[in-house]
């Protein structure tokens, strides 16, 4: 089996991050920003596992399994606020939401 | 049991002070008359004691300190304790007189009139029984509070609410010379109980010795309205007229003659400093005679004869004669309250409505007791044998010319001019024209008995008080010969004076309107104080005040307020900047996350 080098996990995780937070600053559609939000954690899933791989050890393995169960209660946290602000506003853009503005 | 003296005037002026408004006005001018009553009797009971031996008494430890231990007491000998009970005996039959001159006023929370003249006895007791200067000091600032509170007691009137302010503003610098003064004294002494003082006096420094005893005068100068602090004494007679008796006979204003007079060993063993005294006194003597001869108003006239005669008393002072100062004290205390009293029988016959000399006139007719009596008063005031004031004033006129020539020939001009503006008074208002006639229709009446009774009682006293000469000169070791020379000289000066005022006002040698016409300027030089007055009011509190302002208009409005305004303005203009940062949107907020993420970890990584 050809090992895969670790540039290529590292690559690959500065690309998804980088779309995700880009993704986040970009997008005015909220369910969107949570969807490049997910992106993001996984980048960094990938990179925790791939360091593992690379180092033979297991705690970043340990430490992706937590990042799946946040990202998972995290995702409902959000779409469950994304939702009630939709009952309330009939909007989904965050750009409709400037309340907090000084 | 001693202490009584001042407690009775104490305990009169708490019960007043806290029961007034519920035992009523007419209750609360008893438990004042009463007060003084009982200091009375108290205090002739410790003359009796103090006449054979002088005692201390020892109130409470004030300041216990471990190098010195400052004690409050009170101490008897025969100068402080005839004083105190002449104090207590005027300022009584002044309270019982009041109850008939502020009845009309009764109902109108007057009870308060009574607590204020209840503090004014106990405080100048304090003054002349306190065995230290810090007792007499705190007697001191109390017959200030309490003046400034009964000149001012019309205090809906501009004129009596600026009359008590003058008074008080005048006497703090006064008071500020007496507390250097005793600072001085503690300095040079390491004690304030006079009686250590005395025993002290001939061992410390003369220079500095002369100092304190300067420094003392100032205050004396303030409370007895002297030159040049003399400006609020005419004006403090905007205050009842039952006030103004008191703070002319026996307290405020004796009090700086009774201060130096209680600690003359030390004015005595610094004879430059006497040298200041008489000088002050001799000039103020003739300064106030002569702006009384040129005022029309019924009080003023009177207060400026105070001025006058507290003058001569500190030229005594200052000429080495102690006793006769004291006794003119004593025996002015007596013909000034009545004149005062008089006077204010004439204003309260007219309702209190007539403030000036030419509003009355021939009174003889209306009024024979109030009559009566001022004349008695102002014919001891000018020194007439066998009146009270003759044999006081005749002391200080021998010891005048015995000093020098000069002297001598200053007392007896003033002594003229005394007997010319009283006797110009009291002809003015009694004898002569009724200048009434169209202001009332009613005709004036002779006064309630009540103030008819205490004016009879001071007559009694200002005629007899005079044979106490010997006695009084007795108990203070002196022993001075009547000089018949002198008597007969003074006795006619003072008929030169009264003739001078009978064929001006009563038989109309001259037309005093004519001659007003003629002297004006010299008339309103001297009725206007040599403009001191006008100097202090305009340029001294007009000057401070267009200081104020300046200063208001500048540190103030520009400096103060320009700093405070412009913080509005710098904070708004910051927090706008800021406020750019919070717009709302959170991909704005997503954005300064990840920027300022990315800048973290550039420092991190580069920051070596």
């Amino acid at each position: 089996m050809t090992t895969i080098p670790l540039e290529a996990y590292l690559t690959l995780s500065l690309v998804l991050f980088g779309l995700g937070v880009f993704g986040m600053i970009v997008r005015r559609n909220m369910v969107t920003i949570l969807m490049s939000m997910e992106l993001a954690l996984n980048a960094v899933n990938v990179l925790f596992v791939g360091a593992d791989a690379h180092l033979s050890l297991v705690d970043g393995q340990v430490f992706a399994l937590f990042v799946i169960a946040l990202a998972a209660a995290e995702a409902a946290v959000g779409l469950g606020i994304i939702i009630a602000i939709f009952r309330l506003r009939r909007v989904d853009s965050t750009d409709e939401i400037t309340d907090m503005r000084g | 049991m001693e202490v009584l003296i001042l407690l009775s005037p104490l305990i009169a002026f708490l019960l007043i002070a806290l029961f007034g408004a519920r035992i009523g006005d007419m209750a609360s001018a008893l438990l004042c008359v009463l007060g003084g009553a009982f200091s009375f009797l108290f205090s002739l009971w410790a003359t009796s004691r103090a006449l054979s031996e002088p005692f201390s008494v020892k109130l409470y430890d004030f300041l216990p300190l471990d190098a010195y231990n400052l004690s409050l007491g009170l101490f008897f000998d025969p100068l402080s304790s005839v004083t105190a009970s002449v104090v207590t005996f005027v300022a009584t039959v002044i309270f019982i007189y009041s109850i008939g001159y502020m009845h009309n006023l009764f109902g109108q929370w007057t009870f308060k009139f009574y607590a204020y003249l209840s503090l004014f006895l106990f405080a100048m007791l304090l003054i002349v029984l306190s065995d230290n200067l810090l007792g007499i000091f705190f007697g001191w600032e109390g017959v200030g509070l309490a003046s400034y509170l009964l000149i001012g007691y019309f205090h809906t009137q501009k004129k009596a609410s600026n009359a008590s302010l003058e008074a008080f503003v005048l006497n703090r610098v006064g008071d500020w010379f007496f507390l250097f003064g005793i600072v001085a004294s503690f300095y040079l002494f390491g004690s304030l109980s006079i009686l250590d003082i005395f025993a002290r006096v001939s061992q410390v420094d003369k220079a500095l010795l002369g100092l304190a005893c300067l420094l003392l005068f100032g205050g004396a100068v303030g409370k007895s309205g002297q030159l040049p602090l003399h400006t609020w004494l005419p004006n403090a007679m905007a205050g009842p007229t039952p006030v103004s008796a008191l703070l002319h006979a026996a307290t405020m204003v004796a009090a700086g003659v009774y201060m130096v007079a209680r600690l003359y060993p030390m004015f005595e063993s610094a004879p430059e400093s006497l040298r200041v005294v008489a000088l002050v006194g001799g000039l103020t003597a003739l300064f106030a005679a002569l702006a009384a001869t040129s005022h029309t108003d019924i009080k003023k006239i009177i207060a400026f004869s105070t001025m006058s005669q507290l003058g001569l008393m500190f030229l005594a002072l200052g000429l080495g004669d102690r006793m006769s100062a004291m006794f003119h004290l004593t025996t002015h205390a007596f013909f000034k309250a009545l004149l005062f009293l008089s006077a204010g029988s004439v204003i309260h016959a007219f309702h209190h409505h007539v403030h000036y000399i030419y509003e009355t006139g021939r009174l003889k007719r209306y009024m024979p007791i109030t009559y009566a009596s001022f004349l008695v008063g102002a014919l001891a005031l000018a020194g007439i044998f066998p009146f009270s004031g003759f044999w006081s004033k005749d002391l200080i006129v021998a010891t005048a010319y015995e000093k020098s020539f000069l002297w001598g020939v200053l007392v007896s001009v003033v002594s003229f001019m005394t007997a010319y503006y009283i006797f110009r008074e009291g002809f003015v208002m009694f004898h002569g024209k009724e200048h009434f006639r169209h202001e009332q229709k009613e005709e004036p009446h002779e006064s309630p008995s009540v103030m008819v009774v205490p004016m009879l009682v001071l007559s009694v006293m200002a005629v007899v008080a005079g044979f106490f000469e010997g006695w009084y000169g007795g108990i203070l070791g002196v022993h001075k010969e009547l000089h018949v020379d002198i008597a007969v000289l003074s006795v006619v000066v003072g008929l030169a004076g009264i003739l001078v005022a009978y064929l001006v006002y009563v038989k109309g040698l001259i037309d005093p309107q004519k001659a007003y016409e003629a002297l004006k300027p010299l008339h309103t030089t001297l009725k206007e104080q040599f403009f001191t007055e006008r100097f202090y009011h305009k340029v001294l509190a007009g000057g401070y005040l267009f200081y104020s302002k300046v200063i208001y208009m500048t540190a103030e409005r520009q400096l103060i307020d320009g700093v405070v305004n412009f913080t509005y303005p710098a904070v708004k203009g910051v927090g706008g900047v800021f406020r750019l940062l919070q717009a709302g949107r959170l991909n704005l907020y997503a954005f300064f996350m990840a920027f300022g993420f990315l800048m973290l970890l550039f420092i991190t990584i580069f920051w070596r």
